[in-house]
């Protein structure tokens, strides 16, 4: 008996193979439980060179983390690590934020540079995230490694930490062991959920510094929460896609659910085992890869001076 | 007006030629061109088909077939460099009378079948395509990127496989010709051609239509998405929030010290 293994999306328009399919969700699955990010700015080029179109890939993929991010926002809820109420907070800016980006996008593109500010926002981000992350956490490993003892935050530091402090609404933040104002979630959601807009991706991988370094969030909290946050956000976008765009395959997503969510819940435990700065090196490095590669994207001379026109 | 009234019988004939299908043309008796499938079913092991296109030409003659779709117009993105240094969208194309594919195969090197044969050819084909553009650079030749675009998709092809001839009878030579249908197809109606060409000149041709369908789960998939795609959004993100449990209790009891 033979197995085929290949499968017809009528969607997309396009057979696959399956075992391709679920293998690649089960990478991108590993990475999303570790890191607490959607993995969409992964998964959506890794699709588009399988032969799925971009707008079906950037669709599919977002119901696709709506399933790995409910199995990994529900192991990591079992370990203590979501922070409901924080991610309330940045759930409620991020619905906000988006709104308002997708406005700005629209103006943009009247203005006909939209495409234009899109890449350099992209480019400029994970550059500037990653870069940050990845020097902050080689400093705090060394320190680490150096004396056992904290040092006091510099001056610029504590400048942040009066105006947190100093903030109205004030609010205890007990699994995440912190006391802040409810406007910073807010705000730093709403910021957040702009440039994801802009750019039309989740927004995990800048959500996840923000709560690290803006919140001061313990980064296993942040993972929890950063998921759960996530989790609704693509919901909302899925049921969008589907209803506007006929853009979301659902058997697709359900295949890379099977492979991810799989892969989310080894990444859970991976993550736990690695410590903090470690994860933050690896997400840090993952993020400066990507920005190599579109940075690359964008200098290169393209082999087809022709595309699609929908994905970004 | 005469080149006018010549132009209205060939149109004439063609019709002729698609209402009477599988039908013939030029030459002799008995040279109605065959295909299988018939119709293309894609269900959910769809993944592409081999067409097999059978029939005769004049001894001495070779043979092109095409496979066309119904062409249409696109919209797309041009590529361009903004302040010398980068490379994105910077203007829009609208191209007219596209084929959505265009499938070509031959019993000879397409270069030795002489000009007469660069009629059937894809250069000729993109000097027929519309192209409007909107920002952008003039310079570019548009349709040749159209055809590096759809030749990379698998859309476009040419090439002098698959067609093998068989022993001549009464003045006739047989032909089967193998195409390869790609799994990116779109559901409709595809012409296919078999053109007879000897001395630099077309001697025959016969032509056929077939359908590709959407069947069966991808069908019943796509129809709901389309129809219904408000229940569908809501349908996918159910299956997908419940799968996410349901893989996760699964490791609950798995992993549980």
């Amino acid at each position: 008996m033979s197995l085929s293994m290949s499968l017809y999306l009528p969607i997309a328009g396009a057979s696959v193979n399956c075992l391709a399919i679920f293998g690649l969700g089960g990478v991108v699955g590993l990475l999303s439980g570790i890191f607490g990010v959607g993995g969409g700015f992964l998964m959506t080029p890794l699709l588009i060179m399988m032969g799925i179109p971009p707008t079906v890939a950037a669709a599919s993929d977002s119901n696709q983390i709506v399933g790995a991010s409910t199995s990994g926002t529900l192991a990591h809820f079992r370990q203590g690590n979501v922070d409901i109420k924080m991610g309330l907070l940045l759930l409620v800016g991020g619905i906000v934020g988006g709104s308002l980006g997708v406005q700005i996008i629209a103006v943009l593109r009247r203005m006909g540079n939209a495409d234009f500010l899109i890449s350099i926002t992209y480019v400029l981000m994970l550059g500037f995230v990653g870069g940050y992350m990845f020097l902050e956490s080689l400093q705090a490993m060394r320190k680490s490694s150096d004396a056992a003892g904290r040092s006091e935050s510099p001056r610029g530091e504590s400048l942040y930490a009066r105006m947190m402090r100093t903030m109205p609404l004030q609010l205890d933040f007990k699994r995440s062991g912190i006391r802040l104002s409810v406007m910073m979630p807010f705000l730093l959601g709403m910021l957040v959920g702009v440039l994801a807009a802009i750019m039309g991706v989740g927004g995990g991988f800048i959500m996840v510094p923000v709560m690290v370094y803006l919140l001061r969030m313990p980064m296993h909290v942040v993972v929890g929460t950063s998921l759960f946050q996530i989790l609704f956000t693509c919901m909302n976008v899925t049921v969008m896609q589907a209803a506007q765009n006929h853009t979301v395959d659902f058997i697709l997503a359900l295949l890379l659910l099977l492979g991810s969510a799989i892969g989310a819940q080894l990444g859970a435990k991976v993550g736990k085992k690695l410590g903090g700065e470690h994860l933050k090196i690896l997400l840090a490095s993952l993020v400066l890869v990507v920005m190599v590669k579109m940075l690359y994207d964008l200098l290169a001379r393209p082999d087809i001076l022709l595309t699609y026109a929908g994905g970004h | 007006m005469r080149p006018t009234v010549s132009v209205f019988f060939k149109r004439l004939a063609l019709t002729a030629l698609l209402a009477a299908v599988p039908c013939l043309a030029a030459a002799g008796p008995a040279n109605a061109l065959n295909v299988t499938p018939a119709s293309i079913v894609m269900d959910a092991q769809y993944s592409g088909v081999d067409l097999t296109v059978t029939g005769s030409v004049p001894t001495g003659a070779d043979v092109l077939v095409r496979v066309t779709g119904t062409p249409g117009e696109l919209h797309l993105r041009e590529k361009g460099k903004v302040f010398g240094l980068l490379w994105m969208n910077v203007g829009k194309v609208t191209l007219s009378n596209v084929p959505s594919v265009c499938l070509i195969a031959a019993s000879r090197p397409l270069a030795q079948l002489g000009p007469v044969a660069a009629s059937f050819r894809l250069d000729a084909l993109t000097k027929a395509i519309g192209v409007e553009q909107q920002g952008g650079d003039q310079s570019v030749d548009i349709p040749h990127e159209l055809l590096l675009l759809k030749s990379r998709e698998g859309l476009y092809r040419e090439g002098a496989e698959g067609i093998s001839l068989g022993p001549e009878q009464g003045g006739m030579q047989p032909f089967t010709a193998r195409v390869g249908m790609p799994s990116s197809l779109k559901p409709g109606t595809y012409q296919v051609e078999a053109i007879a060409l000897r001395d630099n000149a077309v001697v025959g041709s016969t032509s056929a239509t077939i359908t590709a369908a959407l069947a069966g789960f991808p069908k019943w998939l796509s129809e709901l998405a389309y129809q219904k795609s408000a229940l569908y959004g809501v349908m996918a993100t159910v299956i997908a929030i419940v799968s996410g449990l349901a893989i996760g209790l699964v490791f609950q009891s798995k992993g549980a010290h």
